[in-house]
């Protein structure tokens, strides 16, 4: 029964264009358009919940890779002419080698000051994001970055220019991703992680060196961010600092926490819910924030397990019945 | 632009697009009285420029230049020692990590510019009704919030207050709107000229009511019996609850006072630098990394570091590089931890 | 060569100076009881030992190698297991998955063997649950091997975290009040389960107050008291002696 529910699924999410069509004709683009977003941003949600949820270490500097990711590819797209599938390449390498270098020392500093240093990473990739104008331009944002195109060398190429094609491909980067998620976070990776998060003394006993996996999780988190960040700015066509403030972080608090910390499906469920629905309201973007700033507070003071385990909960009543 | 960007755009740090150097409370530090900064005319204004010692016509004017950065500093040491005294309190008292601390600086000065500019009361009043109105919002928020984070773990602080940090924020952009407000005061351009040296008397009135405010929460936690409970409460919570102090008294306040020290510094530093909704942000984050530096909880560590944060944040910005000068804090926090990771004091308990 | 020597191991904590100077020396195969009255200075020794404390002088020797001061985990790869005084697992994990993490430094690092699941990988992976049900059967939970460990007994815990030191077949188990805070009948199942393991050949060294277990099951007993040494030997020794006597109730 779940199993053919979730081959239903399946189809449906990736029939979506047509069904899109289909449905509300004239909406199309715009819908679309917020399912590329949601589908990126699931990505991005999951690759942080790695961290968050797996490694239990609070990072605050998602926003700052996801950054590096997406303004490397920008600049190597535009400047240096790299192909699609290179920048990208090219980004996701900057990203990984970023988080692990400025991890080694953060992961040395006690949770609270670790805490604060991710932040203050975030702060400083702004800060130079947002000055360092003859690389970035600055607040004029890099322009003109061109569609991907996917194809290797001068073979034959598809370059994706429809919405439907930036969908299909955002689609197939999630799918990536939930493999790796799920690859990292089960067996024995998977158990060490969680054992550094539950148990960090103990992890030290089974021979588990604590540095090295919470290490481990913040650069592959880091590496998929600047991924996703790529595949960003290509569908964009145009990367400014603004994309890579603090507001992305409680966009993913909301998400991770209201969704379900640790748990592939409630970061799914969140990521749609929390990207889809403020869009379907057309909130302003301060009203937007307002309002998950006191859902993320109500939820992480009364249940901060968020939204899955209380689905779990009344799936398991269900099974009872 | 708005529903076609991706969805976590504005918030601090980004929104505004036409101010220079909004990211920084500073903003008009070191600007000179472009863009209405009110200011004492500075010497050399542009970035970097002071890197051209060939600019100067006399020694003298060189030392002067370097005194008053050095003075710059002091005035920014002291907005944001006040500002992570309150926050190391919190933490030592009450093991609380409050992101949202500098939205107490924020409403402060937001209060303060209500008091003075729209109401018109006299300075003394309105940098008085700051407080008043911060301590009262701040039993509010205990009250509401902070009670129900306080036994929780710090994760759950953090994302809680962070959460209420945003809240607070945009609210301020939705009812207050993000065109900077100016206080100026009579004592901001009233320039006091000593043989060719030049200070706004205000930076001196900050300093002064700065070392005060030290020196009389000094006295208050030596020797009154609340401070006697704060104190002990930072060394071991749990034999006081045994022993018979009110921690739920003593817990509330602390955070009065803390709040009360955020809005002081900005009744004080309000008319130097523009007011904006989200100056808070960046604040709390400089306060923490001050905190962090001088050691988790240490009073006076806190304060100790964020002078050093402002005035190597005023020479920085001045002879090296004005643009980065906001990423000064952490660089310094992140060396003093890679150097002594307990902070600059060493471990120590209690406050 | 001693299997575990300390030498003029020293711990201070803000001028309490709590481990002083102490010498021991643990031969391969002997199974030694570490005693003495609360705060002698006996898990602070353990901490320093394996890791989880810096030494402030003195040297910890592994089968003659320097360990002083190397990281827990390290310790542990090198064949060194314990159990910790409050009884401490995993709780979020199942148990079956809480002996599994111990066998973590079996299988060396590859990423990308990890990513991929080869042959091997699933071999060691069904070797290593055939072993962790073992050792389930052997202390008794084998019934509750998908039980989330946060939900077990306190003894059920202890019984775990035992079974979870043995998983990685260590030379030298060091046991931190095993018998503490259990009922009779859970006592007399971990001294057989230590006499076991000792019998198939592993190191002990226990810390315990529960002076039975101790007299009944060491076959040399080693006293701290104030952080220093104070006696040792045989248990009818060390019964007899006036200095333990002393330190355990006064003069």
């Amino acid at each position: 029964m779940r199993r053919a529910a979730g081959w239903a699924l399946a189809v449906v999410v990736v029939s979506a264009p047509w069904l899109v069509a289909v449905a509300v004709p004239r909406q199309q683009r715009y819908v679309l358009h917020v399912l590329i977003f949601t589908a990126l941003f699931a990505a991005l949600a999951l690759s942080y919940d790695l961290v968050v949820g797996h490694v239990g270490s609070l990072s605050l500097a998602h926003p700052a890779f996801f950054g590096i990711g997406a303004y490397a590819a920008a600049i190597l797209a535009t400047r240096a002419g790299w192909p699609f599938l290179a920048d990208v390449l090219g980004a996701v390498l900057v990203a990984a080698v970023v988080a692990a270098v400025v991890g080694v020392p953060l992961f040395r500093l006690t949770e609270h000051a670790f805490a604060v240093g991710t932040l203050g990473l975030a702060l400083v990739a702004w800060i130079v994001a947002n000055n360092w104008v003859e690389v970035t331009r600055g607040p004029l944002c890099v322009t003109g970055i061109p569609k991907p195109v996917l194809g290797v060398g001068s073979g034959p190429a598809l370059t994706v220019t429809t919405l439907p094609g930036y969908y299909w491909l955002a689609l197939s980067a999630l799918a990536a991703v939930v493999l790796l998620y799920r690859r990292l976070t089960t067996f024995r990776l998977g158990r060490a992680f969680h054992a550094v998060r539950d148990n960090e003394p103990l992890a030290g006993a089974a021979g588990i060196n604590p540095l090295k996996y919470r290490l481990l999780a913040f650069t592959i988190a880091g590496a998929l961010a600047g991924g996703v960040g790529a595949l960003y700015v290509h569908y964009l066509s145009v990367m400014c600092p603004e994309e890579m403030t603090i507001g992305l972080t409680v966009n993913l608090l909301v998400i991770v926490f209201l969704g379900g910390v640790g748990s592939l499906r409630g970061v799914l469920l969140g990521a749609v819910l929390f990207t889809a629905l403020p869009e379907a309201l057309r909130l302003a973007p301060t009203w937007r924030l307002v309002i998950y700033g006191l859902l993320l507070l109500l939820v992480v003071v009364r249940s901060p397990e968020g939204l899955e385990s209380l689905l779990r909960r009344a799936g398991a009543r269900r099974a009872a019945v | 632009m708005g529903a076609s960007k991706w969805p976590p755009n504005p918030q601090t740090l980004g929104t505004a697009p036409a101010r220079p150097s909004r990211s920084s409370v500073t903003g008009c530090a070191t600007q000179g009285p472009r863009n209405g900064c009110p200011q004492t005319p500075k010497r050399s204004e542009r970035p970097g420029e002071a890197v051209a010692l060939l600019g100067y016509a006399t020694g003298a004017e060189l030392i002067f230049d370097l005194l008053e950065q050095v003075l710059h500093g002091l005035t920014l040491g002291a907005m944001y020692a006040m500002v992570a005294a309150g926050l190391a309190l919190m933490l030592g008292v009450a093991r609380l990590i409050n992101f949202a601390h500098g939205e107490f600086f924020m409403l402060g000065a937001y209060a303060f510019w209500y008091a003075y500019s729209e109401l018109g009361l006299p300075y003394a009043l309105a940098a008085l009704v700051a407080p008043a109105v911060m301590v009262l919002f701040g039993v509010v928020y205990q009250r509401t919030v902070i009670r129900a984070i306080l036994p929780r773990s710090w994760h759950v602080q953090l994302i809680a207050t962070l959460a209420t940090s945003i809240v607070l924020t945009n609210l301020a952009i939705i009812v207050l709107g993000t065109q900077p407000k100016e206080v100026p005061t009579a004592l901001s351009s009233r320039i006091l000229d000593v043989g060719g040296f030049r200070v706004a008397w205000q930076r001196i009135v900050v300093l002064v009511a700065a070392l005060v405010m030290f020196w009389g929460l000094q006295r208050f936690v030596g020797r009154t019996r609340i401070g006697r409970a704060m104190r002990a409460m930072s060394q071991n919570r749990e034999a006081c609850a045994v022993v018979g102090v009110d921690v739920q008294r003593v817990t509330l306040v602390t955070f009065g006072l803390s709040a009360a020290l955020a809005a002081v510094a900005a009744a004080l530093v309000s008319p130097l630098f523009n007011i904006f909704p989200d100056m808070g942000t960046a604040l709390t984050l400089k306060a923490f990394a001050a905190v962090v530096a001088g050691g988790f909880g240490y009073v006076n560590g806190a304060i100790a570091a964020s002078f050093l944060i402002g005035i190597t944040e005023a020479l920085a910005g001045t002879y090296v590089s004005y643009a980065y000068k906001d990423a000064i804090a952490f660089v310094i926090m992140i060396v003093v931890l890679l150097w002594r990771p307990q902070g600059l004091f060493g471990r120590r308990i209690g406050i | 060569m001693a299997l575990l020597e300390i030498r003029e191991l020293t711990k201070r904590f803000l001028g309490v100076t709590a481990v002083d100077r102490v010498d021991l020396a643990i031969e391969r195969g002997e199974l030694v009881s570490l005693i003495g009255p609360n705060g002698s200075g006996k898990t602070t020794l353990f901490n320093c030992v394996t890791g989880y404390l810096d030494a402030d002088g003195g040297r910890v020797l592994f089968d003659g190698r320097d360990v002083t001061n190397a990281p827990p985990h390290r310790m542990a790869r090198l064949g060194i297991g314990r159990t910790f005084q409050q009884v401490s697992v995993f709780p979020r994990l199942s148990v079956l998955d809480n002996l599994l993490v111990f066998v973590q430094q079996h299988q060396e690092e590859d990423l990308l063997a990890r990513l991929v699941r080869t042959r091997r990988q699933q071999h060691f992976e069904a070797e290593a649950v055939a072993r962790a049900r073992g050792l389930l059967e052997l202390v008794g939970l084998a019934d509750r091997a998908a039980t989330a460990a946060g939900a077990l007994s306190y003894g059920q815990r202890k019984l775990l975290a035992f079974a979870a030191a043995l998983m990685p077949d260590p030379e030298l188990l060091l046991l931190d009040e095993p018998a503490a805070a259990v009922n009779p009948t859970m006592i007399n199942q971990m001294k057989a389960h230590i006499l076991a393991a000792h019998r198939q050949g592993k190191t002990v060294l226990l810390v315990e107050h529960n002076m039975d277990v101790v007299m009944d099951i060491s076959r040399r007993i080693i006293v701290l008291d104030g952080g220093r040494k104070i006696a040792e030997g045989p248990p009818d020794v060390i019964r007899r002696d006036p200095r333990v006597v002393e330190a355990y109730f006064g003069r």
